[in-house]
């Protein structure tokens, strides 16, 4: 044995790996190959990641100074007495809501014709009328002021252009051009005088304003009816709160300084719980994401509402109960629904459901589902419905799994002990895949909350937070989504402008809520798996 | 749906203590036949895994299925309870299984009810993911039994019946899955006598077991054959010969002989018994 050894030793040498690239053998070329494309995919993970923060980074410091602006330029100082003339248009809108009711009843239960109608509440025209107009005064000061806090800003803002220029051509080496650029510096005391300077005027015009209302509210007629005196007194109880507000009111504009700074941590809660998200406006830009974010929650709520019990359903029945025939045809055609491009089913909401469910909504015998009749095509329940058949196969493959999952035997034994097929599966067999299609449904969530194009084009598109007193009507508003508004304002907006970054943080939002769902997912099927043992 | 109870006697549905309570098993003489096959063809789509079954089970004996594997004796005790009708593609071709004289093909049989009364125990145990009071109760919740004491007491008794009560009496709540291998078999054999049935069949109920487990269950054999009539399927060789009355013995699909399990080991009359329960093929 030994001595043959040497000689077929040098043998197996002479024939190994007789293929070299770079000195690497094949077996070490196919290595780098595999191990090469999964270090690429980690590395674009780890690209997209550091270039969403990159980006969405910088929004903190920019929003801050924004809000620095607002206060600065004496924004923030006319908003006060502005929400206060707000609040009183918004008593108005009450005020011509009850007419319409009015009109309502002398029509409807009078049987009036509709000019004796409009007769009968000239007293109510007549109130409502002093009502509006009393702001007046409040009205005409806070425009003038809109227009100077408007110029300080320009001024700001023009100073600031100056300041990027000269910077920029320092930058580019050409000192002499960069010295004659005339930055304007801007003199917050002076310029915000004038404005402060009203103060006087403003807590007389309020003190009058105040009266008046009063005054215009002690006289109000008497309703026709006892509801609708009831909502008269609700709006004497509103105006009553309104007017306790003056007060405080005052109390801010008095105390109001404009060198206050604006903590660190407000550039941050003004994105996360601002309530407006407002761009390009001639006031002040709010990046609030409360909106947005509402916005995609309803809408995947509403599709994880529908496509919960349409993909359990019918993987429990595939799995479960249909007959190898059936499972043949279900499967393949649930599996096709992810195949279709979403923006064809984005089409197909705009033209067909959209339609055909406000169609529906306007039938007579269905008015007693909440929200319906309505007019808005595009809305949450139109977006949440397309939305639904995008989870449907993520959820229905992933409950099937789970259920195939379920060993044989306890199927079995449940048969044996006398258990109808139902009582199996609702006893057994659900319960003992519960977590994989808990997890089947989070992954639909995230699948859902992600999407963009469908929300795109049939979630309506209002940047508002819908109004949840409408209660479950509430479904048929239009919003805006975080995916939906990244689509669409990418690419208008100035690139590095606070503007974009806002979008970049909007969608490290999305990144964050995708992987804490995800996340959320696994460890669920990790506990799910040790429970089966 | 007619049930298998032969007596006119229906209980009276709104009884929140089923059949339990109620004397499922008729009194009848031990030895007296239970379940009746005759001349049963058996198909798997086209292979046929019986040919021409025909045997007598009597009641309150234990019966012994041998045979080597793929004889088609596992086959024959699931179709004790229909249990085939889960695979798809199945059929008895031929033949009838007669329990207490009523052919539990016949359309009009409920196999739920079939189920109930003819109790299975599996190779694996395969206990529910539930607690082991839960997978005692199952049977009866399943029946409406809600009654809370009838309940405790049920799983008691079952536990006991399966000597398995010592064991597990203060952790009742815990899962099933928690308990050892043999215990676990003789959860799922208590789980199947919590529903009172007449028949219990095994099917080699302790070919997953190490030898002190396997001998508490056929300890637990020997106790239950004075209250059930059991059909065993068992490759063990000793175990059949050590605790069944009667031994029938399988080969290719066809019964090749049935009688006593001292006849069998001792003296059989066909030589294919001889050569296998002597350990020459199999």
């Amino acid at each position: 044995m030994a001595s043959s050894a040497p000689a077929d030793e040098t043998h197996f040498i002479a024939h190994k790996g007789h293929f070299r690239l770079f000195g690497l053998t094949l077996d070490d070329c196919i290595k780098v190959f595999f191990g090469g494309n999964a270090v690429i995919s980690i590395i674009v993970l780890a690209l997209i990641t550091y270039f969403l923060f990159r980006e969405g980074a910088g929004f903190f410091g920019d929003n801050r100074r924004n809000l620095e602006v607002y206060r600065q330029a004496g924004l923030e100082y006319v908003d006060f007495i502005r929400a206060q003339q707000d609040d009183h248009a918004a008593l108005t809108r009450y005020l011509s809501d009850l007419r319409v009711r009015q009109v309502k009843f002398y029509t409807q239960e009078k049987k009036l014709s509709l000019a004796e109608a409009n007769a009968a509440v000239a007293g109510f025209d007549e109130f409502a009328g002093q009502y509006g107009d009393a702001v007046d005064p409040i009205r005409s000061l806070v425009s003038d002021l809109t227009e100077q806090a408007t110029a300080i800003k320009e001024k700001f803002n023009v100073m600031e252009d100056k300041k990027t220029e000269r910077d920029q051509l320092v930058a580019a080496g050409q000192p002499a051009a960069a010295a004659k650029v005339v930055v304007v510096p801007v003199d917050f005391v002076a310029e915000l005088k004038p404005i402060l300077g009203t103060l006087p005027a403003y807590r007389d015009a309020s003190a009058d304003f105040a009266k008046r209302l009063a005054e215009v509210v002690s006289a109000a007629p008497a309703m026709p009816s006892l509801a609708l005196q009831d909502r008269l007194e609700r709006f004497r109880q509103l105006n009553a709160e309104y007017l306790a507000g003056f007060p405080a009111v005052l109390r801010n504009l008095e105390t109001w300084d404009f060198r206050k700074p604006v903590p660190a941590a407000q550039a941050f809660m003004s994105f996360l719980f601002g309530r407006e998200w407002l761009t390009a406006s001639f006031w002040q830009d709010w990046y609030g994401v409360v909106p947005l974010l509402v916005g995609s929650i309803m809408v995947s709520l509403v599709a994880l509402v529908l496509a919960v019990p349409l993909g359990v359903g019918a993987a429990i029945y595939v799995n479960q109960i249909a007959s190898p025939i059936e499972q043949k045809f279900i499967k393949p055609c649930i599996e096709f629904i992810s195949a279709i491009p979403s923006v064809v089913l984005g089409f197909f909401g705009i033209a067909v459901l959209g339609q055909a469910l406000r169609a529906l909504s306007q039938v007579k015998a269905l008015s007693w589902v909440p929200g319906f009749p309505y007019s808005e095509r595009l809305n949450i329940l139109t977006a949440g419905c397309l939305l639904a058949l995008i989870a449907v196969p993520t959820i229905f493959t992933l409950a099937e799994d789970a259920l195939n999952n379920v060993p044989r035997s306890f199927k079995e034994a449940s048969f044996a002990l006398g258990a109808t097929r139902l009582q199996t599966v609702i006893r057994i067999i659900v319960p003992a895949s519960l977590s994989g299609i808990i997890s089947a449904v989070l992954l639909g969530l995230g699948r859902v909350i992600g999407e963009t194009m469908v929300v795109l084009l049939c979630a309506g598109n209002r940047i508002a937070i819908p109004d949840f007193t409408a209660g479950l009507a509430v479904i048929t508003q239009p919003v805006h989504t975080m995916t939906g508004i990244i689509a669409q304002e990418m690419g208008e907006v100035v690139h590095g402008s606070i503007h974009y970054r806002a979008l970049f943080v909007v969608g490290m939002l999305l990144f964050f809520l995708s992987l804490a769902i995800n996340y959320a997912a696994q460890r669920i099927v990790r506990r799910y798996r040790i429970a089966i043992g | 749906m007619d049930t298998l109870a032969p007596a006119p006697t229906p209980q009276p549905p709104a009884a929140s203590v089923p059949a339990v309570s109620a004397p499922a098993i008729l009194p009848a003489p031990a030895g007296e036949i239970l379940i009746d096959i005759d001349q049963v063809d058996f198909f798997y789509g086209a292979s046929q895994a019986l040919h021409n079954i025909s045997l007598q089970i009597q009641e309150k004996k234990v019966t012994a299925f041998i045979g080597p594997s793929g004889c088609g004796k596992s086959t024959l005790l699931r179709c004790l309870n229909r249990m085939n009708d889960l695979i798809d593609g199945t059929r008895v071709a031929k033949g009838s299984i007669k329990i207490r004289g009523i052919d539990i093909h016949r359309p009009d049989v409920d196999v739920i009810e079939l189920r109930k009364r003819v109790g299975m125990v599996f190779q694996k145990s395969n206990p529910f993911p539930k607690s082991i009071y839960e997978n005692i109760t199952y049977g009866l919740k399943l029946q409406g039994v809600r009654n809370q004491a009838r309940l405790d007491e049920v799983v008691e008794s079952s536990l006991r019946g399966a000597a398995l009560w010592d064991e597990v009496k203060d952790r009742l709540h815990t899962s099933g899955l928690g308990l050892s291998g043999g215990q676990q078999q003789r959860l799922c054999i208590a789980r199947a006598i919590a529903v009172e049935p007449e028949v219990i069949l095994m099917d080699e109920p302790c070919s997953a077991l190490d030898p002190v487990a396997t001998a508490k269950v056929e300890e637990l054999i020997q106790t239950l054959r004075a209250r059930y009539t059991i059909v065993i399927v068992t490759h063990n060789m000793q175990q059949a010969a050590r605790c069944s009355d009667k031994t029938a013995f399988f080969y290719m699909g066809k019964l090749i002989e049935y009688a006593d399990t001292r006849n069998i080991f001792m003296n059989p009359a066909n030589p294919q018994t001889e050569a296998y329960v002597s350990g020459r093929f199999g």
